[in-house]
């Protein structure tokens, strides 16, 4: 690479910011070095891998920031405008080890938070994400969206025991696995521990109220107390929930064809939506406000002149990040390659990070390399923050 | 003189005697010219080896980084210290000590959890419950990590720990852990049991070769010769000798005491006399021997092998297939 190309990636890259500047981000720039302890806990543990990780004298690890979502989303906790509506942008290096690309790599990107009209938010991301692609000259890139708060409100209305809708859940952002799950739940039959099953069949259908105490007693008899973390009690509950989980020991062949109908719809956003409703319908579930959420952020969508036709709406896409809680969204070149930029709506992540209250937040990551042409092969996320 | 053969061997406690005796048994011995306190030595009558003593640890990095040939580590620790281990190192053979296993071991106390779905799920739901992840102290970050992904499991946290892991729960600093163990009983002791199925890794002491050191044509040779006594001794191991001779000797009878006893005949089918010499596995040899003097055996003499040295070489042969596979 020239310094002459170098300098015009920069320019732009500036361009584009200043752009963000003027549609009413604030231009922020978080240390590079930062505490690892948010990135592992949010990111999980597979992460770590792919950090530059130190620690310092004191003994707390630090690491190069491995993107910026959790950089910005700690400095705006931190600042006085904590909780009010607020948006920023960014353009700086991010640091992962990539197999077959520099390690060391540019991101502009942009973070809104504490806006509750979600659906108009969720839409100015995706159009702010386009102006990047315009920037470097993607003509019509592809347009991939998802909605994750979807698949959550439909799991929470089967009929299906506690642990095997927040396994559903977990595994939304794995394939192999929710496949896997599924085979599993159709299948189970005893799921839970064998030499327990007489004391839960025999618990199964008494005064769950009872049976907790009962539980919870004898293992205050056995002297057993708080062990690392988890209580008698959450232990008791669970116990007794294996009850609830061993007496219709599978899935429903209907259930499992209902979730695997929900799970391959997929087209432009319009139809997606009916076929929502028609299946909705058809099951006497309610996708009520995340259903409506979808339709008006679509409203929101074609309102900013986004080709609503034209984009690509999956009920099963997501972005393999757990932290996100609605809209997901990855403009790409064409099927298959890596995404130029990449986001979503994160609203549960600035809790974690200590916010007393929920903050609503929303945003994306562009890539640099990969909109100027120069990304390297290897990784096909380009994000492994929360936008 | 040409470069040795560096064969990096432990240098202290019940590993450097399992792993002396090791050696010792395959006609081995190792000696330090220099004194015990030296950690550099040799093996009598063999030209070509430098013996390195240090620790375990450094001796699985030394490996990884090519600046050992040779060295006796434990499985768990390759797998954990060496990245794609399988593209750096190649494990020769098992050496029959220092077995441990790696596991995942949870409060006895969590009575609703059994195996590794369980822990799934109940990692999913304390993060729900809490806000927080459970947290996992081990020092088998790397096993653990795949062992989890292979799973499925994704809400937990690593805690490194350097001391005693098992007290971590206990101490209020983890909710589980991974650790080592051969018995269980220090994890019983500590309030902990071993879920079903969370095995991560059955562990002994190895022989691995370095796939990145230097092998010149001396130095291979040198490892042939090693290895070919190393197998002459595991299989004289796994036989004793049987010798008998007796006129209803005859091929039917080797047949039958072969798909009975599981018996070889190294030098071929009974001679013209009746003479044989048979290789049984040593559980086998009472059974055999009485086999034989039902069929009309005299006498029968059973002895322990030293070394049972054949035409071929497995463990060089395989070790040879795995660097050409890289060169």
């Amino acid at each position: 690479m020239s310094s002459d190309t170098e300098t015009g990636t920069e320019t732009r890259a500036q361009a584009l910011v200043a752009s963000y500047v003027r549609a009413g981000y604030a231009r922020i720039d978080p240390p590079v070095l930062q505490p690892a302890e948010p990135f592992l806990d949010l990111s999980g543990e597979d992460i770590r891998r792919r950090m530059f990780l130190t620690t310092d004298p004191d003994g707390r690890e630090l690491c190069l920031r491995p993107d910026l979502t959790i950089p910005v989303s700690r400095d705006y906790l931190a600042s006085p405008q904590a909780g009010k509506p607020s948006g920023f942008c960014y353009l700086g290096v991010v640091f992962r080890h990539r197999h077959s690309a520099p390690a060391e790599f540019l991101q502009a990107g942009i973070e809104s938070f504490g806006r509750h009209d979600k659906a108009a938010a969720d839409a100015e991301m995706l159009a702010l994400g386009l102006e990047a692609t315009t920037q470097y000259g993607v003509g019509a890139p592809e347009i991939r969206i998802g909605d994750v708060r979807l698949f959550s409100a439909f799991v929470a209305a089967l009929d299906l025991a506690p642990a095997w809708k927040r396994r559903l859940i977990k595994d939304f952002n794995r394939k192999t696995s929710l496949k896997h799950d599924l085979e599993q739940m159709t299948l189970a039959t005893a799921n839970g521990s064998k030499e327990y099953q007489g004391v839960l069949a025999a618990l199964a259908g008494s005064d769950p109220k009872a049976a907790h105490h009962l539980v919870t007693d004898l293992l205050s008899i056995a002297g057993i107390a708080t062990v690392g973390g988890r209580s008698v009690a959450e232990i008791a509950d669970r116990f007794l929930e294996q009850s609830a989980l061993n007496a219709p020991t599978r899935l429903p062949r209907e259930t499992r064809a209902l979730i695997e109908r929900f799970l391959s719809i997929a087209g432009d956003p319009d139809d997606a939506a009916g076929e929502l409703r028609t299946l909705a319908g058809d099951a006497k579930i309610a996708l009520g406000p995340a259903l409506d959420l979808f339709e008006t952020r679509t409203g929101f969508l074609a309102a900013r002149g986004v080709d609503v036709r034209a984009i690509k709406f999956a009920t099963d896409f997501g972005r393999g990040f757990d932290y996100y809680t609605g809209f997901v969204f990855e403009l790409q070149r064409g099927r298959g390659q890596r995404p130029l930029v990449a986001g979503g709506r994160y609203d549960g992540l600035l809790t974690r990070l200590g916010a007393k209250e929920p903050i609503p937040a929303v945003g994306f990551a562009a890539s640099i390399d990969e909109l100027s042409g120069n990304g390297g092969s290897g990784e096909t996320k380009i994000n492994g923050g929360a936008s | 003189m040409t470069a040795p053969l560096i064969l990096a061997v432990p240098s202290k406690g019940r590993l450097q005697d399992n792993a002396e005796n090791f050696f010792a048994r395959a006609g081995l011995s190792l000696v330090k010219p220099r004194g015990a306190r030296d950690y550099r030595g040799t093996i009598a009558g063999v030209d070509g080896i430098e013996i390195a003593y240090l620790s375990a640890a450094e001796i699985t990095s030394q490996l990884a980084q090519g600046a050992a040939h040779l060295g006796v580590t434990g499985e768990d620790l390759v797998r954990e210290m060496i990245p794609q281990s399988d593209e750096r190192v190649v494990l020769i053979t098992g050496l029959g000590f220092g077995f441990a296993n790696v596991v995942i071991a949870v409060p006895q106390a969590w009575i609703d959890v059994r195996n590794m779905a369980d822990l799934d799920d109940v990692a999913t739901a304390f993060r729900l419950k809490h806000e927080r992840k459970m947290r996992l102290a081990t020092k088998y970050a790397n096993l653990t990590r795949d062992f989890f992904a292979a799973h499925g499991v994704v809400d937990y946290r690593i805690v490194e720990s350097s001391g005693a892991t098992e007290g971590a729960p206990a101490a209020g600093t983890a909710e589980m852990i991974v650790d080592i163990t051969t018995t269980g009983a220090t994890l019983a002791a500590n309030g902990l049991k071993v879920i079903e199925d969370g095995v991560i890794l059955r562990s002994q002491a190895n022989l691995v070769a370095a796939r990145a050191a230097a092998w010149t044509k001396e130095q291979r040779e040198t490892t042939r010769l090693l290895l070919d006594r190393i197998a002459a001794q595991k299989r004289a191991e796994a036989f004793s000798e049987v010798r008998t001779r007796f006129a209803g000797m005859n091929d039917g009878l080797l047949v039958a005491a072969r798909e009975k006893f599981g018996v070889t005949s190294p030098f071929g089918g009974p001679t013209s006399s009746g003479m044989l010499t048979l290789h049984c596995p040593p559980g086998n040899v009472h059974a055999l021997a009485n086999f034989l003097r039902e069929h009309g055996a005299d006498a029968i003499s059973v002895a322990a092998l030293d070394y049972v040295y054949a035409r071929d070489n497995p463990l060089y042969a395989k070790l040879a297939a795995e660097l050409d596979k890289r060169a």
